[in-house]
């Protein structure tokens, strides 16, 4: 009664309180968003492949960039023990110069399964030299039906559709079939050099030979009753075998940036936690006296600091409905290529933070009402 | 047999050269019924003795007992359970919670016990009748006169229909007419309910309605 009673008589009292209890949960779940959204643009294309595994050459220590499987390696992991189906997948550096602004982008070609790319605009299938394109490409004036032209390997392809969340390096994702990867790929691998005419310059034909039938890695779906260990020792040494999550997180500087990201939204938490126990310590030194009195006509100070948890409990959550509305507008306001990726389950485990902080906050008051002696309600001044 | 049972009480704040004794070997009976006004200037050491008997202080030495009990050995919280039970506390200040009702002030007594039953609504509902504050219930302190904030306050403390009240400063917020109103009600209630009253007061004429009157001079019992 005392708790609800004293909110609804102080409304805008605590109206501001949760106002500003709103602003740090909403600094909290910006950030949150913030840093997912920088992990899903770094990591999005590779972290969201649909397979149970992703295999890499080995000691390529997990990097794209550096992994090459041979057309005879993607046979040897599609039929390794476990394996119910497996598709390679290519990943090639490119730039595109037919938009509004010029800019970098990742090719990926995929040797099938392209049902995993949510479609947001147009088709997610690509046929031979077409294109479906992550959504954050728009930013730079691709649209529907559009002909990116890829510099400086000169290819042309045609935008048949648009998919989100595949993003990587910060650079949008360009997914084509397995054959145009290939093409794209070995036109990267010699650039300009053939063009040139030099001496030395490299087999086009050789190399496009050694390229057929290969990819950066592959995505495996395992058969039931098969472990990613169990496939990872059956590969070993000439192959590593991790978890998409585990692929996103490696190499690029990744496990640094998720460091101090975390980091970013420790102390935002830690900042939220402080500015929460300070409010309500300050409430509390403000109605000592009246503490004192209640104290005096019998409350134990357990009484008194049940009330103060129940307004917490009330105050942090509207506080959150506050939070949440505030954040899901700044996101509605970022420009689409913004890293802001909101995610529920962070949400949740920086609410569920934002409590236990909130309660730990409260600790300050439960000193100061422990510390509060009933006698004072009493006239002492005579002492 | 007294009801409240004062024997050799004394204390003390500080040592050594700091120290001040507050209540010097104070000792008194007061038997059920009755109301007894203690007198005497500021500082002399009333709301102590005021405190003690509460439960809120202990002395440094002595004893008290309230209808046998022995308020001195309990700890905090047993001296808290037995204020909700037995003890009606009334404050100069009145403390009456600002955001709360006359009505709710008067329901805190019981929720402090963890329940607030239909019977305690009648009894509440009832009081504030008695007190001529039927038409009040609804109102904050803010919107009451002094007057009627000490009857709020009186009111609150006869919820847990007491055996014993302990009343500090009742008259000193209020002129003389309205002050002897107020202990006029408060001598009333508790001779209709056979209990039994300490009221602190700096004010003679205060004194002159109380049963008996116990004048303190610089922590010791001193000639009325």
């Amino acid at each position: 009664m005392l708790a609800v009673k004293e909110l609804l008589g102080s409304k805008l009292k605590f109206g501001l309180i949760a106002l500003a209890i709103g602003l740090v949960v909403s600094l909290t779940f910006i950030m949150a968003s913030m840093s997912e959204g920088l992990i899903t643009g770094m990591t999005g294309a590779k972290g969201n492949l649909d397979a149970d595994a992703l295999v890499f050459q080995g000691d390529t220590y997990l990097a794209l960039e550096r992994s090459r499987l041979t057309a005879a390696d993607l046979e040897t992991i599609a039929s390794a023990d476990g394996v119910a189906d497996s598709y390679g997948v290519g990943q090639a550096m490119v730039s595109v110069d037919s938009a509004d602004e010029p800019f970098d982008a990742r090719a990926f070609g995929l040797g099938g399964n392209f049902e995993q790319l949510p479609v947001v605009e147009g088709v997610g299938i690509p046929g031979p030299d077409e294109a479906v394109l992550d959504v954050t490409a728009k930013v730079n004036g691709v649209e529907l039906g559009d002909t990116l032209h890829l510099t400086p390997i000169d290819e042309d392809l045609t935008v048949v559709g648009f998919t989100e969340d595949r993003r990587y390096i910060m650079t949008p994702a360009i997914y084509v079939d397995l054959p145009t990867w290939e093409r794209i790929f070995v036109a990267t691998a010699i650039g300009r050099m053939d063009e040139s005419g030099q001496e030395g310059a490299p087999d086009v034909d050789r190399i496009t030979e050694q390229v057929a039938g290969s990819a950066s890695i592959a995505a495996v779906k395992l058969a039931e009753d098969t472990t990613i260990e169990e496939l990872a020792d059956e590969l070993a040494p000439a192959f590593d075998v991790v978890t998409p999550a585990e692929a996103a997180l490696a190499g690029n500087g990744m496990s640094v940036m998720i460091l101090a990201v975390n980091g970013i939204q420790v102390v935002s938490l830690v900042i939220g936690a402080l500015v929460i126990g300070v409010f309500f310590y300050i409430t509390t030194l403000h109605k000592t006296g009246q503490i004192a009195a209640v104290k005096a006509l019998g409350a134990s100070s357990g009484f008194v600091y049940r009330q103060l948890l129940l307004q917490i409990t009330i105050l942090v959550a509207i506080a959150s409905v506050l939070g949440i509305a505030l954040t899901l507008a700044t996101g509605a306001s970022m420009p689409p290529a913004m890293a802001f990726d909101p995610q529920p389950g962070r949400w949740a485990t920086s609410l569920a933070a934002i409590f236990a902080m909130a309660y730990l906050g409260s600790l300050f008051s439960l000193r100061s009402i422990l510390a509060i002696d009933p006698a004072t309600a009493l006239d002492r001044a005579e002492h | 047999m007294s009801l409240l049972e004062v024997k050799e009480v004394s204390r003390s704040y500080g040592s050594g050269h700091t120290q001040v004794v507050a209540l010097d070997s104070v000792s008194f009976d007061l038997e059920k019924g009755r109301l007894l006004a203690v007198l005497g200037p500021s500082g002399s050491g009333k709301t102590t003795l005021l405190s003690i008997i509460a439960g809120l202080l202990e002395p440094t030495s002595g004893e008290i007992r309230i209808d046998g009990s022995p308020i001195h050995l309990r700890t905090p919280r047993e001296a808290a359970a037995f204020r909700r039970a037995h003890v009606g506390l009334v404050f100069q200040e009145y403390h009456l919670v600002p955001y709360l009702s006359a009505a709710e002030n008067l329901l805190l007594v019981p929720h402090l016990d963890g329940r607030v039953a239909k019977a305690d609504r009648e009894r509440a509902t009832k009081l504030l009748a008695e007190f001529g504050l039927e038409k009040r219930a609804r109102h904050t302190p803010s919107m009451l006169s002094g007057g009627e904030r000490q009857r709020v306050a009186i009111a609150r403390a006869l919820m847990n229909d007491p055996e014993i009240m302990l009343v500090d400063e009742p008259t000193s917020h209020l002129d003389t007419e309205r002050g002897r109103q107020v202990v006029d009600l408060l001598r009333d209630h508790i001779r209709g309910r056979d209990m039994t009253c300490v009221m602190v007061t700096h004010d003679p004429r205060m004194a002159e309605q109380a049963d008996e009157v116990l004048r303190l001079v610089d922590g010791r019992i001193a000639p009325v």
